[in-house]
């Protein structure tokens, strides 16, 4: 139905190697989130599998069928881009029955899929309309419309809402898991906004420098990154990096000593780690008031007060490096006033010199919200 | 609230003094041969040789603009030569110039920059330069005596500038359009009549506009040396038959020349209505 698969796909621009031999498995119906920071090669990707952009090697295959020399149409996709690529000059109608149009489909079939399309879009009033006179927000769903009425095996989107304001965003955001929840596609979204990622995905696709960084459901990657470029890219504010010395490996953990201070965080080390250089990984969002397995004083620079949070920029112990504490509600801080603050070992993530994680024992639930009992249930 | 304008836009009395004075000062010099062929129509013949010499019609009649069609029988179809060879020359030009840009503007082929450069460099030299050769060429042909000689030579020269012109406004069509297009299943010459001619018609105006005054404007010297039949004659050409073998009727020239510039000024009037800026709104975010 809309299952892709990329076999060691590369690309290169001249001598430049974009992407580096990607593999990956997309499942029927995923919502797949191909995210990273600009120039990690996601949008190049996704224009790959549109057959926008050639592939240098490696194969594109959908539903067992090897893409690579099928133009765009033939290989079942749809695309919407960041731009939208409305046709001025066409009514909404129009623009939504472009695809249809090139088919040479029936009037009353063409008509009938159009309107079924505006109708889930709620673009029944604008049919008449030219894209001009349209919202950025109605125009996005004219770009979808048109993506839709093909009825494709799989949806791409190349950042379709980072032309939006940010209210906007977030309704689209919904718009767009419902569709998803309503079509049942398999869609591929590339986007560097971190928390589009995280609220849509089925699972997302970490991408850095042209190679995968790690591939996972959006909690996995929230509480087990595999390596220091994720865990700093998921979660927002970044998390906090703190240079630590491990001193002993044992079944309770991996235990560190962090400015005189030991601790065991509950992760599963290596023998050979003993004495070597590690990173301690702290979100911004776990940090506390007080004492805790390991405590510090923190002297706030900058606070932002949002409301339900107050997150604080500091350095930490004379350090340059900026360290961030996001505390809940209206914290009692002040700036250049020191406070004194925790870590639970619990929350730690614990990065070997490599930037490779040690796996975190975190409770399944944690990870897999299935698995959570509701409520009153 | 006062009206006033935008700060951007508000100027002292003495700026504004000296803007008006220069557009007078250029209006003048661009109205002036204009005007006084104007008025010399009016005038008759025996009234432009007196001394001093009087810039206003003393007793100006509009007789010129009927005695022209007695004295030169042939005017009309002279009027009618013009009209048709510009009109057949943009056409062509425009049937061959939009494909080219859309090729030049979008693809990436080897020698497109030096095909590019040779349209500029041949946009350098005037007709004139290769009028000798253009001779021979015709001669050889047989085609000497034709419309197609005035013809061909004024769609050539004429070519180059329309291509480098109508690339330039299809580069900011943006790419997405055809992307989009390309990915719905499109084909380019679907892509080219449905999306992109439809957007590029504000710069198609331009072109034709341009082109049909640079035919107008260039058919004298292909006439003149191409043509030697009377039938065939455009209207610059046309307009020698005044200088008769004593004198020059100069009021009837003058009015056979205003009439002559008639139907250009109403083909423009109307193709400038298709010059809609802002039709691409909406297409992308901008």
């Amino acid at each position: 139905m809309g299952q892709l698969n990329l076999n060691k796909v590369q690309k290169f621009y001249g001598t430049f190697e974009v992407l580096k031999s990607i593999e990956l498995e997309v499942r029927n119906g995923e919502f797949v989130v191909f995210v990273g920071p600009s120039g990690c090669g996601k949008s190049t990707l996704l224009r790959m599998i549109a057959g926008l952009d050639e592939t240098s090697s490696g194969d594109i295959v959908i539903d067992g069928k090897r893409v690579n020399d099928l133009p765009p149409v033939k290989r079942g996709i749809a695309m919407v881009f960041q731009s939208y690529a409305l046709y001025p000059h066409m009514t909404v109608f129009e623009n939504i029955a472009f695809p249809l149009r090139v088919e040479k489909m029936p009037e009353d079939k063409l008509k009938a899929k159009v309107e079924n399309a505006a109708r889930i879009l709620h673009l029944d009033q604008r049919l008449q309309q030219k894209p001009g006179l349209l919202s950025g927000g109605q125009r996005q769903r004219v770009a979808i419309g048109r993506a839709i009425v093909r009825e494709p095996k799989i949806f791409l989107f190349d950042e379709p809402l980072s032309n939006l304001d940010a209210a906007l965003r977030a309704d689209m955001r919904i718009e767009l898991a419902k569709l998803h929840k309503q079509l049942k596609a398999t869609m591929i979204y590339v986007t560097h906004d971190q928390v589009e990622a995280m609220t849509m995905a089925d699972r997302i696709v970490v991408l850095n420098a042209g190679e995968i960084s790690q591939t996972g459901a959006p909690l996995e990657l929230y509480h087990k990154p595999a390596n220091m470029f994720v865990a700093g890219f998921i979660g927002n504010p970044r998390m906090n990096m703190l240079p630590v010395t491990c001193k002993a490996v044992s079944d309770a953990g991996v235990e560190i000593e962090f400015k005189g201070q030991p601790a065991t965080i509950p992760v599963n080390g290596r023998a050979d780690l003993v004495g070597q250089p590690l990173t301690l990984g702290i979100r911004p969002e776990h940090i506390q008031f007080g004492e805790a397995d390991l405590s510090m004083n923190l002297t706030p620079s900058v606070i932002e007060r949002l409301g339900a949070q107050t997150v604080a920029y500091a350095s930490l112990d004379g350090e340059s490096e900026n360290f961030c504490a996001m505390l809940p509600g209206s914290a009692p801080i002040r700036t250049d006033e020191t406070v004194p603050i925790g870590i639970g070992a619990a929350d730690c993530h614990l990065f070997d010199a490599s930037g490779i994680a040690l796996e975190r024992r975190v409770a399944l639930t944690d990870i897999n919200v299935g698995l959570l009992k509701i409520a009153g249930g | 609230m006062s009206t006033q304008p935008a700060m951007i836009n508000r100027y002292r009395w003495y700026e504004l003094i000296s803007i008006y004075a220069g557009i007078f000062l250029f209006l003048t010099f661009i109205l002036a041969p204009f005007v006084e062929g104007f008025l010399v129509s009016l005038k008759p013949l025996g009234l432009l040789f007196t001394s001093p010499y009087k810039f206003w019609p003393e007793n100006g009649s509009f007789a010129a603009y009927r005695t022209m069609w007695v004295s030169v029988p042939g005017f009309a179809r002279y009027i009618f030569n013009s009209f048709f060879i510009s009109i057949i020359v943009t056409a062509i030009v425009l049937i061959l110039v939009v494909p080219a840009s859309y090729a030049f503007a979008r693809f990436t082929f080897r020698g497109s920059g030096l095909l590019l450069g040779a349209f500029l460099a041949v946009n350098m030299f005037s007709g004139a330069v290769l009028l000798i050769p253009l001779f021979r060429l015709m001669r050889t042909f047989g085609v000497l005596n034709t419309y197609f000689a005035m013809i061909v030579p004024g769609v050539a020269f004429l070519i180059p500038s329309a291509i480098w012109l109508l690339r330039t406004y299809m580069m900011r069509i943006p790419r997405e359009l055809d992307e989009a297009a390309f990915v719905d299943g499109a084909s380019h010459f679907y892509t080219l009549r449905r999306v992109i001619l439809p957007i590029a018609m504000p710069g198609i105006t331009v072109v034709a506009i341009t082109t049909f005054i640079g035919s107008y404007a260039q058919q004298f010297i292909f006439a003149l040396t191409f043509n030697s039949k009377t039938e065939y004659m455009p209207l610059p050409v046309g307009l020698f038959a005044y200088f008769g073998r004593q004198e020059v009727i100069w009021n009837e020239l003058m009015a056979a020349s205003f009439v002559g510039i008639t139907p250009a000024i109403i083909v423009i009037f109307f193709l400038q209505r298709y010059l809609v800026s802002g039709l691409t709104a909406g297409a992308v975010k901008q």
